[in-house]
């Protein structure tokens, strides 16, 4: 996990922008766009869904992926991960 | 590792249940899960071509008074519809749809093509025991 301080400093290398779908909108976007990057790259999914912050970090422990953490924007949540 | 499976009854035909059948298929899509639908008796009646999500055809299960607000309030939040969710989960994973045999008499379907094209083959009830019997998890919605 990552302070919010050092996840302010990542140039993730994909966001995915699933505000405005609710569950499992987000969860699934991001499913999709995992694809797209390569082992090692970072991903930020941007969500207004509560639901959305507990779901992915349980998803990239399931997946076998880096959940490094979440910011709380306003109205919002950024999450950032690493694929592995 | 290998993939976990999901053995799903599916038996309602109600448009508020089939939505949820819908979202409980996106985690397991999300999760790389193997899924097996079956499609017992009410739900073969949505499975038909003239059927399908057309809300206009489909029931509630629960609250069937508050339909035109639920179905309203399903619009506003950008929920999918039930066909929409099942098609992308099985565009994403291994998702295989059975109708079944007697189900689909029963509402006048005798062939596959008689169903809309998100399912795979027309099967008996031993098919759909053995899946259950080899299924990580298994629901009956």
């Amino acid at each position: 996990m990552m302070t919010t301080e050092e996840l302010k400093t990542i140039a993730v290398d994909k966001i995915v922008d699933a505000r405005g779908t609710a569950c499992p909108g987000p969860l699934l976007e991001a499913k999709k766009s995992l694809g797209t990057i390569s082992s090692g790259q970072t991903m930020e999914i941007l969500s207004s869904d509560e639901g959305t912050k507990v779901d992915i970090p349980k998803w990239c422990m399931k997946q076998g992926h880096e959940y490094l953490g979440t910011i709380e924007e306003g109205g919002f949540f950024r999450i950032f991960m690493k694929k592995n | 590792m290998e993939a976990k499976k999901l053995c799903l009854a599916l038996y309602t035909g109600s448009v508020d249940k089939l939505t949820a059948a819908g979202v409980i298929l996106s985690g397991a899509a999300a999760d790389d899960m193997q899924v097996d639908i079956y499609v017992l008796l009410q739900a073969a009646r949505a499975f038909k071509k003239e059927v399908g999500d057309n809300e206009a055809l489909l029931n509630m299960a629960e609250n069937p008074g508050m339909k035109e607000e639920f179905m309203a309030s399903l619009k506003k939040l950008n929920v999918k519809t039930w066909v929409e969710f099942f098609k992308e989960a099985k565009a994403i994973t291994d998702v295989k749809i059975h109708i079944c045999g007697l189900a689909g008499k029963v509402w006048g379907g005798e062939k596959l093509d008689d169903f809309i094209d998100l399912a795979d083959d027309i099967c008996g009830i031993g098919a759909y025991i053995t899946s259950a019997q080899e299924a990580d998890i298994n629901l009956f919605i």
